[in-house]
């Protein structure tokens, strides 16, 4: 028999709901008629010599601080513990409870110490595995942001009935450190990181 | 005798395949050699006498456990052994009758005696018995007696003697002779079948089991067998199913659906088994969850092959059509899993496919009304409950859509239930299923209609006095009142959803055909219901362009999309409604000022034409009649003309070409004329694939001429007398191309001052296209090469050369030279001539880089390569010389100071182009070149040097230019022509211990080494890893050094990606090569990924140009160096990479901040990789 779910029918934002970032400029058409729209249609129209090369590629490599949408980017893909979601779908993480200070484009210099800290909301008050939640979201960040970042996770206010002792653990670095030498919550890191990549 | 018994007693004692198949053999000629004399035959069955006699006993000591005579069995079974491997080995026609008849008694006697040693070899033995010229067929009877007295030792026996029986069994009953004495001794009792069956009733082993089901089937078939023997044989096939097969470790060549297909074939062999069959396979489908999905299938599929194989179905199918549907119905109604739903429906479809026929077939005609009934009646609710529309709806399409006779007796019924429910539909979800529906049985019913000549003659007849008037009033009653909805401010996705069915089904509705009474097809809808189509799906695309930027819903672009679908759909059988649009169109464009038009309404201009150009040039009309006369006569051509005729009216739409970000609404006219030309010749390769194109693009004749006599504005003929079929259009079409071109070039050439360069380049690629798609006759008669300077105006009236500016007047000529053929291009190599001049004229250039000169080195590259094999050799050894002697001046005038860097660099451009062209085909007279550039490159003073070396890729470079689609040259081998004879000693040049000792040198020749390395596939430079690899060292730990002897920083940058990119491809195909350079690669990369980090105060302070310029190739350097750094990982072994583990990880947390996203990410999943040596 099938192990009771705390929350059996939370609700779940389909990939194409989930906040994402939009090109710059027109979106390119995707209509019947796109078909030739490279070449009758080019975004640069001079195709010879040196400067015909990748000018379109051009413009990936421009400089973009590390933003909000960033930060949902690298949490919202780790799976729920209990659904088969993502904290994403699950609205466990969402873009308007990542704060980044100061603002990315306030940040002096390379080495200027930057806080992002993470509001989550679990899908229902009394969620248990709250705490794991968390857990693999500071992991998450920990290991992919420089080392100038500090990341603060907590429960966003009012969302757990158990908030402040949730984010008394999530703030406690040696309880961390601990947990994580725990083989049974690495494992179950490891799972919940493993659909990030 | 004696031979024969020392052949025996060889055998016996041989363990050996081949010896024993050696003496077989040997006996097998001797029975030949003397013809099969009965004595001969004799003594060699006798020669197993001497085994043969103490054959019960044996039995019984066996049976007491006596291990001593076990050897004897094994001598018997060996001895019998010999004589079957004879029998296989003797020639069919050698034995007599009265011969096989008494070997067959032999053998058939070993069933009743010698359970033990005899049985595989007389199975083996009755096979080529059997398969003997003296075999009589009464004989078969006689052996599956014998055979069957084996009784319950049957399954005792290996597999492998079953298989040979199963054999036996199958190959007698398949002969129709041993079939017909059967028949004639048993009759309908089969009491041959009934033995077999006893006999075989066990059997499990798959390869057996196929045989077996072979042998049923044939049972069934073919034997006329009573319903009793029918019902034993029934339940002995029918026990196997649902069939499944044991994953094995050792494969066996059959596979569980093999297994599943012979039971089918089983079910399925003949209608007698129908009141067995059908009941079985419902009791087991009913099962309800017990069943899993892939046996419902198999259940499902065997249901289906009983029906489509039983015949006359009014006593195999009509008794049980209730119980199919009853049961059925549900897997539909309520069914989840797709595979399931469509077999059931295949199974519902099946049915009503059984019932066709002559419409004289009254039990047909009336099955098939009562099934469908039977249906009607249990869906027809369910259409009015949204949550099973979709489902009753599926149900019922499949009966009604089974045949074009099932069509015609029930669509209006169905339509009509459709229609009931749409006046009051329950939710917008249910208007939404009722229109797929509806939209469905449209799209089969033309289905039917054009598959009409394959079904049954009086089903034709029966189209031909279908009723219409229902189908007609659809668009009135159904999608003009689901049309609404558009009405409403604020569509919600549930309207959109709704708007979208009924566009797509506008352009089904208007598409439908009907059969007038001579035959011949027609419209369903009227003309003026087209039109109304047209205009309300015409309105739609054009809307946006009305709309200011605040009212635009970039939402609605999905429905426009449809609209623009379903035109097309519509406008192929509906001519008048491109006619129609087009003049809509250009009236809402014309109307407009396009002087200073804003950025969204040129986009909407875009959109709009590109989806103009769509509908009208990316499909044939066809020749459909309709009550509303056409506007034009028919032609297969006709939209392309009024698209092309439209667009060039509309030209210009301003007086101003100005060149913005975007295109102007000039440039999109210009782009929409080249897409129709793309889209038409897509439309002829699709509907004319079966023929070669190629055969209808030449002529000899001169279409130039033929137009100098035309007015200008008028197009000549454009083929009214072509059918939709005849590939002439695509000649036709081409002519109307360059009609086009001439056109436009004239156009062009006489106001080229104001042309901006995004239109002149469309222009050029559009001449491209068409001249490279006519054949050479076409292109020699017509003197395109002539055209590429003159632009098709009249002789002495070409625009004088300063009425034109020179980049205009190269981009036309570039355009029309592209698309030429070599021979055609045989006018300009006369000596001193335009070729010579193009590929060799530095003084034109100027001494700036600019447009032109890129253009002006297309053109030298297109010359360089498409030289006529007719033409002078002297004149390309001339432009070769010419190039030697350039660049042996410039590297000979080390200290001149009048060099200009700057001029030097493009001038040299040209000559690699020209070098680049000619090397595309491999001509020989490269190679002296090849020296020159080595020379230039080791000691030539700095700028000559520094530019060859950075110019010196163009040779092995992809070039868009020269493609064979636009009749180049292009050797499949020539770059690994030029990386042989130019990298290869430049690798040498650039080691640090090789060439002149100059390190300036030797860094410019690793710069050119590893350019050109760069831009060749792993395979050309897997014989130099080792000199490349130390190259790429000291190139990196060189890194973002801008090295004044060697590179400028732009150059250093470019070099450092090329040493990334090449170490990145190493590492895909060889990663080993870099084991002894761990050390060096991580370190080299990890320094390059931090020079290119410019320190954000400078990138900020805007201070540094160079530096910004150089931002993107930096940015691609440090995504190249953390992609080496990532694949290190992945592609090394840990233990050598422990130790740099600590410093890396270090680097990539830093550089998971790097300013540039993409980059970011690079750094992210590489640090991933490495974390496993983080603890």
């Amino acid at each position: 028999m099938e192990k009771d779910l705390e929350n059996a029918n939370p609700t779940i934002l389909s990939v194409s709901e989930l906040p994402s970032r939009r090109r710059k400029g027109p979106d390119a058409r995707t209509g019947p008629d796109a078909g030739c729209d490279k070449i009758v249609f080019p975004r640069h129209h001079w195709p010879y010599g040196a400067t015909s090369s990748s000018s379109d590629e051009d413009e990936d490599y421009a400089e973009e601080p590390l933003d909000e949408q960033d930060i949902y980017d690298l949490i919202s893909p780790i799976s729920d513990p209990e659904h088969p979601h993502t904290l994403g779908q699950l609205s466990v993480v969402r873009l308007p409870d990542i704060h980044i200070t100061p603002s990315p484009t306030e940040v002096s210099g390379p080495n200027a110490l930057v806080t992002v800290r993470v509001d989550l909301t679990p899908t229902i008050n009394h969620c248990s595995l709250a705490t794991v939640i968390g857990l693999a979201v500071r992991c998450r960040l920990e290991r992919t942001l420089p080392p100038n970042y500090r990341v603060d996770v907590r429960m966003k206010p009012g969302s757990h009935d158990q908030d402040g002792q949730v984010n008394k653990q999530l703030g406690d670095k040696e309880r961390v450190a601990a947990a994580l030498e725990n083989d049974a919550l690495q494992a179950m890191m490891n799972k919940m990181l493993g659909g990030c990549d | 005798m004696a031979q024969f018994k020392q052949w025996a007693l060889e055998y016996v004692l041989s363990d050996d395949d081949t010896t024993q198949g050696a003496l077989a053999k040997k006996a097998a000629k001797e029975i030949e050699t003397s013809r099969a004399s009965s004595t001969v035959v004799g003594n060699w069955a006798a020669s197993v006498q001497r085994w043969m006699t103490a054959a019960p006993g044996d039995d019984d000591r066996m049976d007491d456990g006596d291990d001593g005579s076990s050897g004897d069995i094994i001598a018997r079974a060996k001895a019998l052994g010999f004589l079957a491997a004879t029998l296989e080995a003797l020639d069919k026609n050698t034995l007599r009758s009265d011969q096989v008849l008494r070997l067959l008694g032999f053998f058939g006697a070993m069933f009743s005696y010698d359970h033990k040693a005899g049985i595989t070899a007389s199975a083996k033995a009755l096979r080529q018995l059997c398969s003997m010229k003296g075999f009589k067929p009464d004989m078969g009877i006689k052996v599956l007696e014998d055979v069957c007295k084996i009784k319950e030792d049957f399954r005792l026996q290996m597999a492998t003697t079953r298989l040979e029986l199963y054999e036996l069994f199958h190959s007698l009953v398949r002969d129709p002779a041993v079939a017909s004495e059967l028949k004639q001794k048993h009759g309908a009792a089969c009491g041959f079948a009934v033995d077999l069956l006893q006999l075989c009733h066990s059997e499990r082993d798959p390869r057996n089991l196929m045989v077996w089901f072979k042998t049923l089937a044939l049972l069934v078939s073919d034997f006329d067998p009573s319903p009793e023997v029918t019902e034993e044989i029934f339940k002995t096939f029918s026990a196997y199913f649902p069939i499944s097969l044991r994953s094995s470790a050792t494969p066996i060549g059959i596979t569980a659906e093999d297994l599943k297909e012979a039971v089918r074939a089983c079910f399925s062999a003949h209608q007698r088994l129908a009141k067995h069959a059908f009941p079985f396979l419902l009791q087991k489908l009913d099962q309800g969850d017990a069943v899993s999905v892939p046996v419902k299938v198999d259940i499902l599929k065997t249901i289906k092959a009983c029906i489509d194989k039983y015949e006359n179905p009014q006593t195999s199918l009509i008794p049980h059509t209730n119980k199919i549907w009853n049961s059925l119905k549900y897997e539909v109604r309520n069914g989840e899993v797709k595979e399931t739903i469509d077999a059931t429906l295949e199974v519902l479809r099946a049915i009503a496919r059984k019932y066709e026929g002559p419409r004289a077939n009254l039990a047909a005609f009336s099955a098939l009304q009562e099934y469908i009934d039977l249906v009607f009646r249990d869906c027809r609710d369910d259409l009015a409950n949204p949550t099973y529309t979709k489902q009753a709806g599926l149900l019922l399409m499949t009966v009604v859509t089974a045949n074009i006779r099932a069509y015609l007796l029930y669509n209006a019924s169905f339509v009509e239930a459709i229609r009931e429910n749409l006046r009051q539909p329950k939710s917008p979800a249910h208007t939404r299923d009722l229109l797929l529906l509806i939209n469905s049985l449209l799209k089969t019913r033309m289905e039917l209609f054009r598959a009409r000549h394959e079904a049954h003659p009086d089903d034709e007849e029966g189209l031909r006095g279908e009723a219409p008037e229902h189908l007609q009033s659809l668009f009135y009653d159904v999608y003009l009142a689901a049309w609404a909805v558009k009405a409403k401010k604020e569509l919600a996705s549930e309207d959109k959803d709704i708007l979208k069915h009924v566009i797509q089904g506008l352009g089904i509705l208007v598409s439908q055909q009907v059969l007038q009474s001579d035959g011949t097809p027609a419209l369903l809808c009227s003309g003026a219901v087209c039109s109304e189509i047209c205009f309300l799906l015409g309105t739609d695309i054009i809307r946006p362009l009305t709309l200011s930027p605040r009212e635009a819903d970039a939402a609605n672009t999905a429905l426009e999309d449809e609209a623009v679908q379903s035109l097309r759909t519509i406008v192929s059988s509906y001519r008048n409604g491109y006619v129609e649009l087009a003049r809509r169109v250009k009236a809402e464009t014309t109307k407009r000022g396009w002087d200073s038009p804003s950025e969204y309404t040129l986009r909407a201009l875009r959109d709009l034409l590109s989806r103009f150009t769509y509908i009208g040039a990316s499909q044939i009309p066809s020749d459909i009649a309709a009550d509303a006369p056409s506007e034009v006569p028919y032609s297969p051509l006709q939209h392309f003309v009024t698209l092309t005729s439209t667009l060039l009216e509309m030209l210009p739409l301003s007086s101003r070409w100005p060149d913005v970000e975007g295109g102007s609404a000039n440039s999109h006219l210009i782009s929409s004329l080249h897409a129709s030309v793309i889209w038409f010749r897509d439309a002829c390769s699709e509907k004319y694939r079966n023929v070669s194109l190629a055969e209808h693009a030449d002529a000899s004749a001169n279409w130039l001429q033929e137009f100098a006599s035309l007015p200008e504005d008028k197009p000549p003929s454009m083929g009214e007398l072509l059918q939709e079929d005849d590939p002439e259009t695509y000649t036709f079409f081409l002519k109307l191309g360059l009609l086009t071109l001439r056109r436009l070039y004239r156009q062009a050439s006489s106001t080229g001052a104001s042309w901006d360069e995004r239109s002149l380049v469309q222009l050029s690629q559009m001449a491209t296209l068409v001249v490279s798609q006519l054949g050479l006759g076409l292109q020699t008669s017509c003197n395109l090469v002539h055209e590429a300077f003159n632009y098709f105006h009249p002789a002495g009236q070409a625009p004088a050369s300063q009425a034109l500016p020179s980049l205009a007047r190269s981009l036309l000529t570039l355009g029309i030279l592209q698309g030429l053929r070599p021979p055609a291009l045989a006018g300009l190599y006369q000596p001193g001539g335009q070729a010579e001049q193009l590929m060799c004229d530095t003084s034109a250039l100027g001494t700036a880089p600019t447009r032109e000169s890129d253009v002006r080195a297309a053109i030298g590259l297109i010359l360089a390569n498409k030289v006529p094999s007719s033409s002078d050799p002297a004149v390309m050894q001339r432009v070769f010389d010419f190039w030697n002697k350039w660049w042996n001046d410039a590297t000979a005038n080390a200290s001149s100071s009048t060099l200009d860097p700057a001029t030097f660099s493009f001038h040299n451009k040209l000559g690699m182009h020209v070098l680049a062209g000619a090397a595309y085909r491999q001509d020989s007279r490269v190679l002296a070149l090849l020296p020159t550039i080595r020379q230039a490159i080791s000691s030539g003073p700095h700028p000559v040097a520094r530019a060859v070396a950075a110019s010196v890729s163009l040779l092995v470079r992809l070039n868009d230019i020269l493609t064979r689609a636009n009749h180049a040259v292009v050797k499949a081998l020539h770059r690994q022509w030029v990386y042989a004879h130019l990298a290869k000693p430049l690798l040498q040049d650039a080691q640090p211990t090789g060439g002149s000792g100059d390190t300036a040198a030797t860094a410019r020749c690793r710069a050119a080494a590893l350019s050109i390395a760069s831009h060749c596939p792993f395979a050309f430079y897997q014989d130099d890893l080792a000199l490349l690899v130390r190259l790429i060292v000291l190139n990196l730990s060189a890194a973002g050094r801008a090295d004044s002897e060697a590179a400028g920083e732009e150059d250093a940058w470019e070099q450092a990606l090329a040493a990334l990119g090449i170490l990145d491809s190493i590492l895909h195909h060889e990663p080993d090569a870099l084991k002894g350079y761990l050390r060096e690669v991580i370190r080299g990369a990890t320094g390059a990924y931090q020079a290119c980090l410019l320190p954000a105060s400078s990138s900020s302070a805007g201070g540094l140009p160079e530096g910004e310029r150089s931002w993107p190739t930096r940015a691609k350097c440090r995504l190249y160096a953390l992609r080496v750094l990532k694949v290190i990982a992945e592609r090394i072994e840990d233990r050598l990479l422990v130790a740099y583990a600590p410093p890396t990880n270090r680097m990539l947390a830093v550089a998971c901040g790097d300013p540039t996203r993409k980059v970011r990410l690079e750094a992210m999943a590489a640090r991933d990789r490495w974390l496993k040596f983080a603890d």
